[in-house]
């Protein structure tokens, strides 16, 4: 018990040790420097980062570190597809974005605004109106149909009627090639329909950003593809900015910008697709992707 | 006393006094009494349109002779089968009469071959005559002959007070006729716990008690539920205090016996002096019984949904009311309806519990229906009108069981994919709900093909 107490303290100790969010300005510039050739991203030369992460560290329970300095900046329409062993801290980092995980230390900017330290549950809940995110096991509402699962946010958050909402429901179930299922309820559908369900409910609450935290992995291999291609259309035709925590290299190297390695809770290599997987610059960067293929 | 008996016992002593006091002037045949014996099937009641005794007496006063009565009583009665016992008392002892008896429908002649003389007590007894069957007060009125003609009589007070002879009663009395009855009713088991008459009566008498129970648990239930989800929310709730609430009055009252919680309201509440309708207390003790369940249920279905749900909605923007309230509790309802309804029956069951405080429920009214008749039927009846409720629901909760378990496999019939692109066309003209609505919500586990599963638990 005292362990555990302690091991708090010392990790709020550390956490003060973690530098002050650096100004607007110059994290643009410093960014713009760094991502450069990093992504095959076209930014404009004014342009701020909307996603900034500043040496993000989270502590769960006070003893086990997942995340340990990741720094990341993502830019307005880029696509970037985050990579690494199991327990490298992905998802972590993803729902750090999203506040699902509170950091324990660094910051987070949305276009920079700073979300991590207080913020009230207002403005928690108006934040992540603007980040929509796909889950791993989907996480569908079984009471409403695929229809009503897209509505539902519109309705309840945006407040939109509810003629709009279904128009608008209608209209992503149909980019995701959903349009017939509209009515069926998610337990009468396949895992990879529930996750283009997910995509499109995601989708109808126009995110700033949009997270997927592995959602291909609770997938069978065949269904893989349907929702592959649903991120490519988004990635491609949408413009939507995009952090993709995935496996599937083959997805990694043809639709992202940037590829982002991250392992021990820290972001070791990133860089343009074709670099990072055919010239990877870390020998883990290299055994991982090795192991994969 | 109670006010019949005082009325009775005034009119007693205003007829002593009259008679006594002024017997010059009450010059006249004084009817005393007019009454009917009960019948066989009638317990304590006389039931009319059955056979009877009408037993009535006058006395004849002073310088009077009496040389014929005429009796009569409403139309519907009749007096076409009887026969008369006529009686002369002088005193003790016995007069003799002579006389002749004519019955016509409802009127009754009898003429005495000596005129009767005062201070005679005239006794008329009037075998298998029949009351008018619509039940109510009968009066006998009539008229009687003396010396200077025809006199009225004085009606009969107080009346006779009789109960309709109802189809039921018809057929408790064709029942006693069957040979069949009569051997079934020989048997030592089935004539003491299945006594057809006996089924037949406390089925009818027992009605209003099996009333009173379904009313109270009915009344009381949407009560329950609502403190139950109340006290569900307050025992997750964040805050230790309020969760310290939760956890006091839900473990109390699953802690002790709905027993003594009856008797500590029933007779805790008028010592301080407050006092509450016996049925409205009732319920209020079955509300807040049944919420300390419901409330363990609830929050057991709330906690069941998982994590992943949460964080959906929260991904969405959604507010801990808003989850709550579209997400959380709709998935819940449907989970817990079978729970629910399990302790809807217990519930129901526990109203007989009431009966020790003198709620008149079911329980209570079969109780004394057994102590009247010495016969186990009312009991069984009362089991019947128990299982009449507590069967079908227990069907019910099966049924939704299995449908419960079929949709979280995905079964079921599927909506038609076809019929979707007519309704595209309408959307941008009118709006078609696509929120589900409470009742939407709670129908849905009796209809097929609706899922009740949450998606799989969420990964960190």
């Amino acid at each position: 018990m005292f362990d555990k107490a302690k091991a708090r303290v010392e990790a709020r100790q550390e956490a003060r040790r973690v530098p002050p969010a650096l100004d607007a300005e110059v994290a643009a510039a410093q960014a713009h420097e760094r991502d450069k050739g990093l992504t095959k991203h076209s930014f404009e030369p004014h342009e701020h980062p909307c996603v900034r992460i500043e040496h993000l560290m989270k502590t769960f329970d006070g003893e086990t570190q997942v995340l340990t300095d990741v720094n990341l900046t993502v830019w307005p329409g880029e696509v970037v597809c985050v990579l690494g062993p199991s327990g490298s801290g992905k998802s972590t980092m993803l729902r750090c974005i999203n506040l699902l995980e509170t950091p324990t230390a660094g910051h987070i900017l949305i276009e920079d605004n700073e979300i991590t330290g207080h913020l009230g549950t207002r403005e928690v809940n108006k934040l992540r109106q603007n980040l929509g995110m796909v889950f791993q096991s989907f996480n569908l509402f079984p009471h409403l149909s695929a229809k009503g699962n897209v509505m539902i946010g519109q309705t309840k958050v945006l407040k939109k009627s509810k003629a709009e909402a279904e128009a608008e429901a209608l209209k992503q179930l149909e980019a995701v090639g959903l349009l017939d299922r509209a009515d069926f309820k998610p337990a009468q559908l396949s895992g990879g329909q529930q996750q283009r369900v997910a995509i499109a409910r995601a989708v109808a609450m126009h995110p700033d950003v949009l997270l997927f935290d592995e959602p291909t992995s609770a997938l069978d291999p065949e269904l893989v593809r349907g929702v592959l291609d649903v991120m490519r259309d988004l990635a491609e035709n949408g413009g939507m900015t995009m952090i993709v925590v995935t496996h599937e290299m083959g997805f990694a190297r043809e639709v992202a910008d940037r590829v982002v390695f991250m392992e021990g809770g820290v972001v070791v290599e990133q860089g343009k697709p074709e670099d990072v997987f055919d010239h990877p610059q870390h020998a883990r960067t290299a055994e991982f992707l090795g192991s994969i293929k | 006393m109670d006010a019949r008996s005082r009325s009775v016992a005034c009119t007693i002593v205003l007829a002593l006094a009259f008679v006594c006091a002024l017997p010059v002037q009450a010059w006249g045949l004084t009817t005393n009494k007019a009454t009917a014996k009960p019948n066989e099937d009638g317990g304590s009641e006389v039931i009319g349109g059955l056979p009877t005794r009408l037993t009535w007496e006058g006395t004849v006063e002073e310088g009077e002779k009496v040389s014929s009565i005429h009796l009569e009583i409403p139309a519907d009665g009749s007096f076409a089968e009887s026969t008369t016992k006529v009686t002369a008392l002088e005193g003790l002892s016995r007069a003799p009469v002579e006389s002749e008896v004519s019955a016509d429908k409802n009127t009754l002649t009898v003429s005495f071959g000596e005129p009767i003389g005062e201070g005679l007590l005239i006794r008329l007894e009037i075998y298998n005559m029949t009351l008018p069957s619509t039940g109510g007060d009968v009066v006998v009125s009539g008229t009687y002959q003396n010396q200077d003609g025809e006199q009225k009589l004085k009606d009969s007070d107080p009346p006779i007070k009789t109960i309709a002879n109802t189809p039921l009663q018809s057929m408790v009395n064709w029942l006693d006729n069957q040979e069949w009855v009569k051997q079934w009713n020989a048997n030592q088991f089935l004539g003491m716990f299945l006594k057809p008459q006996l089924i037949l009566t406390s089925l009818s008498s027992l009605f209003p008690g099996w009333l009173l129970c379904l009313g109270i648990v009915i009344a009381s239930y949407p009560f329950a539920i609502l403190l139950g989800l109340v006290f569900a929310l307050m025992k997750i709730s964040r805050h230790r205090l309020v969760r310290a609430i939760a956890i006091i009055y839900i473990n109390t009252l699953r802690g002790t016996p709905l027993f003594l919680q009856i008797y500590i309201m029933f007779f805790g509440l008028p010592m301080m002096n407050i006092n509450i309708d016996n049925n409205v207390l009732g319920i209020i003790v079955m509300a807040i019984n049944s919420s300390a369940y419901l409330a363990e249920i609830f929050r057991a279905g709330i906690e069941s949904i998982p994590q992943g749900q949460y964080e959906a909605a929260a991904s969405l923007g959604m507010g801990h009311l808003q989850t709550m309230v579209n997400i959380i509790l709709p998935q819940t309802i449907r989970r817990v309806i079978p729970t629910v309804t399990s302790d809807f029956i217990m519930a129901f069951k526990d109203t007989s519990l009431l009966s020790s405080v003198g709620v008149m429920e079911l329980m209570m009214f079969s109780k004394n229906l057994t102590s009247v008749t010495g016969n186990m039927t009312p009991y069984v009846t009362a089991a019947i009108f128990y299982l009449i409720v507590t069967l079908p629901l227990i069907k019910v909760v099966s049924t939704i069981e299995k449908r419960i378990a079929k949709s979280e496999r995905g079964g079921g019939p599927r909506p038609k994919a076809k019929a979707k692109k007519a309704e595209v066309a309408v959307v941008d003209g009118q709006a078609v709900g696509a929120e589900p609505s409470l009742v939407e919500a709670l129908s849905a586990p009796f209809k097929a093909g609706t899922s009740v599963m949450g998606g799989t638990a969420s990964v960190r």
